[in-house]
């Protein structure tokens, strides 16, 4: 294998571990406040369509970003309300997200002319740092700063402190002041946010284009990171490169003449699962959730 | 039967839910009026096509049939306070298991019982790892089942191209044989007697849940861990106990999906018939409670929507998207517990403002 | 207040139930056509929406109504089509796709009144049953040859394709794909004198959806020299497309080499008309469309058509094509009208660009394929498959 190829996996890897990675940062902080959105996978796929219209509407990918973390607000503002003011179950609230989503951008797509699909024209997706060896997405560095900042408000902040209090004993911190679901509430806004984020990365960065699958699954791969993150932003980052890496070789290596006598494309195709499970098997082991993750906090 | 509890508490929640499902259908009515389409003749659709002829509620009741067991693997596994999301690749293991009896040659009678057992296996040997995994290394389950799922996914596609493939027809495996295909019960809606295999199993979830001390400890380990452990009861074998009844439930749903919905009886490249059973058990389950008797009513519940849906796309003609955003609004709906309880609360805040 | 919201809810459910009746037949200009599909659905980047255009075209020109059934999973397709033959409202059932097959099959029988057709499919014979297949495996030796010949002459020694799930109409396309490199390779050898030995980079992504597969896939086989990726994965080609254009912003370019070939429908437009070289046309509409046609002429008949290069059912694009698809494209929003004429100029200097001679050979190959002269293997033969790449190797 020669370095241009290494090189070249790199990169994908990089470039793959971003979109998970970021939803892991922010459902790690969610998760640190105690609620559990299942819905990050709907939250990307809404996100993607939105960024590629704000993109496309304001002539500017920077504005795609930021339209896609602003319906990632929304739709965490949304599943923040139904699980704290309304008490509603977060299962159930991430499942009918997901399915909105599925329905949503499919029927957008639908109506806006173009079958299937809609193009990112390539002037208003996130310009490429080129780097001789390669092209790098700016986003790949953002992903790395919101990682150590992530993890910085987490253990090093008073507002981390409160955050994980209120995941922990959301009694106890009511009683030493602590407004608990103004926390939360604005723990599901900024998953939202960073879900946003990913989505939007998808659509005007990564692949140019919405389509009605484009997620492919990458929410639920990201609520596995934050498994194996133990809610720990940095090993997010660890967790998302791992899986994008064996993710990305995979797919390359399968092309390789004399692979498929060797193996066959379905075992090479399982292998970031088969070894993201064993990291976590083999290195992490126990996780420690919030104590009172999911459950609704009802003031006696 | 339940814990004792005053017949107008067992009626609440079934009220609220259906409150629950009228303010999301609301909501799906102005979706559809904003996008042109008529609600009214819409839902009409929704209700005939679901349970508005004999047919209808057969698909309707087919449509359930597997999803029932899917929730109630995802049910048993919250009682017993796991988050057992793997039903979807049990599902697949299940239902190729359930195919390969066929390459056994038994004599006639034993094929479907012999196919329901391997099914069942076969959805342990997916699920006891995870449990194992949990066991032995703290693995948590999220993690270890969204794994499972996906290299089930590809373990079936290569099953079906290369292991189990039919010679006639490259794109799905063997057929099931005749002998072990469950029967229509209608000559015409796809319903089979794979129901009553689901409410059988419905019944002795129930029973062991609620009746046995082997579902007392589960319970009771799902509800307080520590507490049930300092009266002896060994929390270990509540976690292998919950992943071996999941996994043989949805292994199980696997066989049946396969075994007897017309007019496939295989399992197809890419595994369309089975598909996204395991995570629509999950929505099931949680609508129902994850209660056995309310995951009956959330899969018929499921079930109708799928069936009438089906419908409102030819009649006034909604399109098919439509009609999953509106599913996805019902449920969001479903989300909110104690709605009366609710606006009553707004309400009296609002009424205490000057 | 409990029974109140009771009896209004019992209210409410009678007032739909009564003001519905029975489904009501709408009536319609020239006739009402159902158009039943699998779960790959609307948006699939392929031949489901190669079908639907062919529909909306019907409405458009015939005048018929169209109203399109998708389906949640497989067990809906049997339902979906026995509700539409069930309701006698439908003058034509047209079902898209080969998973389709045994649903069609039963509902065909129960139904011997209602006529029904079915694209992808031709086995089944039934007599209200028009089955109209494609040959894809003659477009992909033609796209294949074209490859090749392309490839060598901008000196690259690989051609790549990048598939879906690997199921045996796949293998269409590979086979084809793999008798026209050779071919392609041989023609070369012949008209230029130098030895051509483009070689096939292949791989089966396992999905239709995820299309972050097709750009490392591609990225992979752009690493290892090829000129031309040929998309067989539906909407994987963005991913595939997005590699290309990344690869040649790289080097400071914006047309191909290394080009793109598109599948099913026309995708020579995107890439701004200088990254897709060309497009294997699987020309669903056309089956859809005259399959709804001979329902309003009275022509209709049972049996089995097989669209292929010889009648315009496949076919590689070309310049009208091109055009068709812009008007699509515009009026559907996807591309700006302004953008058209860039575009189609660049289009034409990418084919420019390419020695009249390669143009000549692939309409020689084309006529030999028409008039049976050549012999692309493969009509469905899963366990053939590995004969056919013994004998057409990378």
């Amino acid at each position: 294998m020669e370095l241009a190829h290494l090189w070249g996996i790199l990169f994908i890897s990089l470039h793959a571990m971003v979109p998970i990675t970021l939803a892991a940062i922010g459902e790690s902080i969610e998760e640190s406040a105690g609620l559990f959105n299942i819905g990050l996978e709907g939250i990307l796929l809404l996100s993607a369509l939105t960024g590629a219209l704000g993109a496309q509407a304001s002539g500017s990918a920077v504005m795609g970003l930021v339209t896609g973390m602003a319906t990632g607000a929304i739709v965490g503002l949304l599943f923040g309300f139904i699980s704290t003011t309304l008490r509603g179950s977060q299962l159930i609230s991430g499942v009918g997200i997901n399915l909105f989503a599925l329905g949503f951008v499919a029927l957008m797509l639908t109506v806006m002319g173009a079958p299937g699909f809609h193009s990112v024209a390539r002037e208003v997706q996130v310009a490429l740092i080129p780097l001789g060896v390669g092209n790098l997405s700016p986003l790949v560095l953002v992903t790395v700063v919101l990682a150590i900042l992530a993890w910085w408000l987490l253990q090093r902040t008073q507002l981390g402190i409160w955050i994980r209090a209120v995941g922990e004993n959301p009694a106890a911190a009511d009683v030493a002041g602590i407004r608990v679901n103004a926390i939360r509430l604005g723990a599901a806004i900024a998953a939202g946010v960073f879900a946003g984020l990913a989505g939007a990365y998808l659509s005007i960065d990564w692949f140019g284009a919405v389509t009605k699958e484009i997620t492919a699954g990458r929410g639920f791969i990201a609520l596995a990171i934050v498994v194996f993150s133990g809610l720990n932003p940095l090993l997010a980052l660890l967790g998302g490169f791992i899986f994008g890496f064996f993710d990305g070789l995979a797919t390359w290596v399968a092309t390789y003449p004399g692979i498929k006598e060797i193996i066959p494309w379905q075992f090479v195709a399982m292998a970031p699962y088969v070894v993201t499970l064993a990291v976590v098997a083999g290195a992490i082991g126990r996780v420690r959730f919030p104590s009172a993750l999911g459950v609704p906090y009802v003031r006696e | 039967m339940f814990a004792s509890k005053s017949l107008k508490k067992q009626i609440e929640p079934i009220v609220e839910s259906l409150l629950a499902g009228l303010v999301g259908l609301v909501i799906g009515a102005l979706i559809m009026l904003a996008f042109g389409h008529n609600p009214l003749a819409a839902y009409r659709s929704l209700l005939l096509g679901s349970v508005g002829s004999v047919y209808s509620v057969a698909e309707s009741l087919a449509v359930a049939t597997p999803l029932i067991l899917t929730a109630l693997t995802f049910a048993v596994a919250m009682r017993g306070g796991l988050f057992n999301i793997g039903a979807e690749g049990q599902v697949y293991m299940g239902s190729l298991a359930a195919v390969s009896v066929g390459l056994l040659h038994l004599p006639a009678p034993f094929n479907l019982i012999v196919a329901l057992l391997a099914a069942m296996i076969a959805g342990i040997v997916w699920s006891l790892p995870v449990a194992l995994l949990k066991l032995g290394r703290g693995v948590h389950e999220v993690i270890s089942t969204i794994m499972f799922n996906w290299i089930a996914h590809f373990f079936a596609f290569y099953l079906i191209a290369n292991v189990l493939t039919d010679p006639k027809r490259g794109d799905r495996t063997i057929s099931i044989i005749e002998s072990a295909r469950l029967t229509r019960i209608l000559p015409t809606a796809t319903l089979n007697t794979g129901l009553f295999i689901s409410l059988l199993t419905v019944a002795i979830i129930l029973f062991l849940l609620w009746r046995t001390s082997t579902g007392f400890e589960i319970r009771a380990a799902g509800y307080n861990p520590h507490a049930s452990h300092h009266a002896g009861i060994n929390i270990r074998k509540q976690v292998l106990r919950v992943f071996l009844i999941g996994g043989a439930v949805a292994g199980l749903a696997g066989a049946i999906q396969v075994m007897g919905r017309p007019p496939y009886y295989a399992v197809m490249s890419g595994m369309p018939q089975l598909v996204n059973l395991g995570f629509d058990g999950i929505g099931v389950a949680m609508i129902g409670r994850n209660h056995p008797i309310g995951i009956v009513f959330a899969a018929l519940f499921f079930g109708g929507l799928m069936v009438g849906g089906r419908i409102m796309q030819f009649d006034p003609g909604v399109p098919f998207e439509l009609v999953r955003v509106i599913e996805g609004v019902i449920i969001l709906a479903l989300a909110v517990p104690e709605l009366r309880r609710q606006f009553s609360r707004l309400k009296g805040r609002w009424g205490r403002k000057e | 207040m409990k029974a109140g919201i009771i009896r209004i809810a019992s209210l409410v459910v009678a007032l739909f139930v009564l003001a519905g009746g029975p489904f009501v037949s709408s009536a319609s200009a020239a006739g009402k056509v159902a158009l039943v599909l699998d779960v790959g659905g609307r948006g699939d980047l392929s031949f489901n929406d190669m079908g639907f255009k062919g529909s909306d075209e019907a409405q458009a020109k015939l005048g018929v109504e169209v109203v399109e059934i998708q389906s949640n999973s497989a067990a809906d397709y049997l339902p979906n089509m026995q509700n539409a033959a069930r309701s006698g409202q439908f003058d034509l059932i047209v079902a898209v796709g080969f998973l389709l097959a045994d649903a069609m099959a039963e509902v065909a029988d129960q139904f011997p009144d209602q006529k029904f057709a079915i694209i992808d499919v031709t086995w089944l014979g039934k007599p209200n049953l028009m089955e109209i297949g494609y040959e894809e495996n003659k477009g992909s030796a033609i796209v294949g040859a074209l490859s090749s010949m392309v490839a060598a002459h901008y000196g690259y020694d690989k051609i790549g394709v990048v598939l879906g799930i690997e199921i045996p109409v796949l293998y269409k396309f590979e086979a084809g794909y793999r008798y026209g490199m050779h071919w392609g390779n041989a023609k070369y050898a012949e008209k230029t004198g130098k030895k051509s030995n483009v070689g096939l980079l292949w791989t089966y992504t396992g999905t239709f959806s995820d299309i972050a597969k097709g750009k490392a896939a591609t990225e992979a086989m752009l690493a290892q020299g090829a000129g031309i990726i040929y998309n067989v994965a539906g909407p994987l080609g963005i991913g595939d497309l997005e590699a290309i254009t990344e690869h040649l912003e790289a080097k400071n370019k914006s047309a191909g080499p290394p080009f793109m070939i598109g599948v099913d429908a026309n995708q020579d437009y995107l890439g701004d008309g200088h990254r897709v070289l060309a497009s294997m046309m699987k020309r669903v509409d056309f089956g859809v469309y005259s399959a709804i046609e001979s329902v309003v002429n009275g022509t209709f008949k049972g049996g089995v058509q097989i669209l292929g290069p010889h009648n315009g059912g496949i076919a590689m694009s070309g310049k009208q094509d091109l055009a068709d698809f812009i008007q699509f494209g515009v009026s559907g929003g996807a591309i700006s009208a302004s953008d058209s004429g860039q575009i189609t100029s660049n289009w034409d200097a990418m084919r420019k660009d390419i020695p009249q001679w390669i143009w000549d050979a692939v309409a020689e190959l084309q006529s030999e394929i028409s008039s049976g002269a050549a012999d692309v293997p493969c009509g469905w033969c899963p366990d053939t498959i590995g004969d056919i790449r013994a004998k057409y190797p990378d």
